[in-house]
């Protein structure tokens, strides 16, 4: 399960968990285990999006705004790379 | 006299404690885990004259070393020799919580799994071959509805049986064969020494890089069993041994539930899905963006300018009214009038009648955002951010950069590639940020009220593509070389919450508001000083420092058709904060004051064209960024030298793009 939600990101470009269950004919919830065993294992690295600016600018009055992240964004780390080239 | 120790195991919930308070009554006693925090529940059940002693556990998804949860129930399962363990399961998430079972099968307990909350599922339309179940697993399953004490008798029956029956618990799991080699090597040199551990179950963690295992293995001074893994590291340090370990436990957790767990069938294609094939289409996917950005900037105007921009204007000058009233009244100075009336009703008021607008603005955007739209408008503009040298995370930048540019900015931090995120911090400043909207929204009333919506949408989509054009132009002469690769999850669409969007509204509005009375305050009222100075000189007039100072620097905008000393000096203004453009218009006009409807919009259509309105909010859209996201650049780039190049490049692309707009405009007969 693992490897194939690996192999689906990597071709897809994208995650969307719908997708994911609805590919491997399992539950939301086990997508969702199996991108956070991902993320643990660090095959896939997620950005931290909303700590733009964090320590930056605390006093500012747009810091809220600023500090929100609009999108969750993730790349698939070096090692997650080379088990996606080992298995393909 | 305990007759034995049931440990309650289960994942976060599961019911477990709901389960356990089945069990035990009021025969309960709490404490604390050895050396944490973490709450210890004891208890006490008797069953045919026996007593037996149950601990729960605390709720976790697996046994590692991953969390204090995890740790705790590991230790307790391998050192603590509880006599059998309930595994409770959640009925209607049993693939998830067959994870834990896999393990606590691994480790060779004796194990009962209590199928609990079966009404819920029930309700779901789950149904369970528990027979098949059970023979699957190799161990005793027992429905349970803990909340309403039912099956719990059967459960303990059950499990007082299996505690007694002499049965060994097999592993039902093999892993494959090059995995199952290497633990039968960890297994020897583990079982070379006293461990308190089941050996195999030891060289799995091994294999799965667990280091609260390595640690004890230091902490007993197993050197000799160390030795024999460390040599094995030596050679196998780069296979992904975990990841093949648990991928076989979820495949085993799927084997369990294949024919034995019936689900209704569910629609394969969500709706989610239809949606994003159409919305995330190569084709139609950047012209859907293009129409919903339309419609937002429509309903913007409509909603925001025409009924409550209108309303709010005309309250600042009834209020306007009143307060010059009253200073007559109380016979004030005649420059506290003038300041107050021109420079503060008239200048800030001028900016603040533009948050009906803004508020509006970001309601929609915050609706789109909550929605889980925009993440699929980021991921329809990655290819084209990539054909222009560029990644499609820039594309958040940018639309963060829509609020204000600072943050826009700041989230470049997160791109590892420097060719990335120079590049987008170069271009962000073309993105229109919620303060230049009073400036178009003026000139907008001015000469195209009944376009607003479309106008507004042409200026941000002229920002994004002088930025993309900018791009392609850095990316090929500043900084070539590749852009980095990232994923973008695209959540499920969901029904925005009003607080979600009410809050991402409010933190943006606050912001604006909270300028107007500081920094545009400020800059007004300089304005001001030097607009009414010298004495001498007539207020407002091109006799005043101010006027000489702008009548200095107008030519420099004559071929783009708005060369008078106030459009120079309100440009120069906006430098410090965008909305001073607008404040010290609204100042400079102030001595033109023309009856009926809005005095701003009155003077502007008096001072400029539709042509010449077009070029100064291009002028204003494109040009040198404001002193906070100049601040910003120097920061993020650490150089003066960029600093200065966005200051004065962007300068001149605003200048050369309005020119060209007036030229070509002038030449085709518009005036």
């Amino acid at each position: 399960m693992l490897k194939e939600i690996l192999r689906i990101i990597g071709r897809e470009g994208y995650i969307s968990r719908p997708k994911l269950a609805a590919e491997l004919n399992i539950s939301k919830v086990l997508v969702d285990d199996g991108i956070s065993q991902l993320l643990r294992m660090g095959y896939i690295l997620e950005d931290k999006n909303g700590e733009g600016c964090s320590s930056f600018c605390s006093s500012c009055s747009r810091a809220k705004a600023c500090s929100k992240e609009v999108v969750k964004t993730f790349k698939i780390s070096e090692k997650g790379q080379r088990l996606l080239q080992a298995s393909s | 006299m305990n007759s034995g120790t049931i440990a309650l195991v289960g994942n976060p919930n599961s019911g477990k404690t709901t389960l356990f308070n089945a069990l035990t009554g009021s025969n309960q006693y709490v404490g604390n885990w050895p050396g944490v925090t973490v709450e210890k529940k004891e208890g006490k059940f008797e069953f045919e004259g026996k007593k037996y002693h149950v601990i729960d556990l605390p709720g976790t998804y697996s046994l590692g070393a991953y969390s204090e949860d995890e740790v705790i129930a590991s230790d307790y399962i391998l050192t603590g020799n509880p006599d059998i363990i309930i595994n409770v399961v959640d009925a209607g998430n049993i693939e998830r919580n067959l994870y834990l079972t896999t393990q606590l099968l691994e480790i060779g307990k004796k194990v009962v799994l209590a199928l609990n909350m079966i009404d819920e599922a029930d309700k779901r339309k789950i149904e369970f071959d528990i027979p098949g179940l059970e023979q699957k697993l190799g161990i005793p399953v027992v429905p349970t509805i803990a909340s309403k004490e039912i099956g719990i008798k059967e459960l303990i029956k059950r499990t007082v049986e299996a505690m007694n029956n002499g049965v060994v618990t097999k592993n039902p799991l093999r892993y494959n064969d090059t995995i199952e080699h290497h633990i039968d090597h960890l297994t020897k040199a583990l079982e070379k020494v006293n461990l308190p551990y089941p050996a195999r179950w030891t060289a799995l963690k091994l294999l799965e890089g667990d280091t609260g295992i390595f640690q004890k293995l230091k902490d007993y001074q197993y050197f000799e069993a160390l030795k024999d893994i460390e040599d094995f590291y030596k050679y196998h340090s780069q296979e992904n041994f975990e990841l093949e370990i648990i991928d076989s436990r979820y495949a085993f957790a799927h084997w369990v539930t294949e024919g034995t767990v019936h689900r209704p069938e569910e629609e394969v294609i969500t709706l989610t899905d239809k949606i994003d094939k159409i919305i995330t289409s190569r084709y139609l996917g950047v012209p859907i963006f293009a129409l919903i950005m339309l419609l937002v900037f429509q309903l913007t105007f409509k909603i925001g300018g025409d009924i409550l921009g209108e309303y709010l204007a005309s309250i600042i000058e009834s209020l306007g009214g009143l307060a010059e009233t009253f200073l007559a009244y109380i016979n004030a100075p005649g420059w506290l009038i003038a300041f107050i009336i021109d420079g503060i009703i008239n200048g800030v008021g001028a900016v603040i009648e533009f948050i009906p607008i803004i508020v509006v603005l970001y309601l929609l955007l915050g609706f789109l955002e909550d929605s889980g739209y925009m993440a699929r408008a980021a991921y329809v503009w990655d290819e084209l951010m990539r054909r222009l040298g560029l990644q499609g995370k820039a594309f958040i930048s940018m639309i963060i950069g829509f609020g204000c540019n600072v943050p826009g900015i700041m989230s470049t931090r997160t791109m590892d590639n420097q060719k990335d995120k120079m590049i987008t911090t170069l271009i962000i400043p073309f993105m229109s940020c919620g303060a230049k909207l009073p400036i178009y929204s003026v000139f907008i009333a001015a000469f195209f009220p009944n376009h607003g919506g479309l106008l507004l949408f042409l200026l941000y989509a002229l920002g994004i593509i002088i930025g993309l054009i900018m791009a392609k132009i850095y990316s090929k002469a500043l900084f070539p070389g590749k852009s980095s690769y990232f994923i973008m999850e695209l959540p499920s669409y969901r029904m925005p919450t009003l607080k979600n969007i009410l809050r991402n509204m409010w933190d943006n509005v606050y912001g604006f508001i909270e300028r107007a009375g500081t920094i545009i305050f400020a800059v007004i009222t300089l304005l001001w000083v030097v607009a009414v100075l010298p004495v001498s000189a007539a207020p407002y007039s091109e006799f005043s420092i101010l006027g000489r100072i702008g009548t200095f620097i107008a030519p420099l905008f004559k071929p783009a058709g708005f060369g008078t000393w106030q459009e120079a000096v309100a440009l120069f203004a906006g430098i410090p904060a965008k909305e001073a453009v607008i404040g010290t218009l609204g100042m400079l006009y102030a001595g033109e004051y023309l009856e009926g409807g809005n005095f701003l919009v009155n003077a502007i259509q008096q001072h400029f064209t539709p042509l010449t309105a077009l070029s100064y909010m291009v002028m204003t859209l494109l040009y040198t960024p404001c002193a906070a996201v100049l601040g910003t650049v120097k920061k993020e780039t650490n150089s003066r030298k960029w600093t200065i190049f966005v200051a004065l490049v962007n300068f001149a692309i605003g200048w050369l793009v309005a020119v060209i707009i007036f030229q070509i405009g002038s030449l085709l007969g518009f005036s």
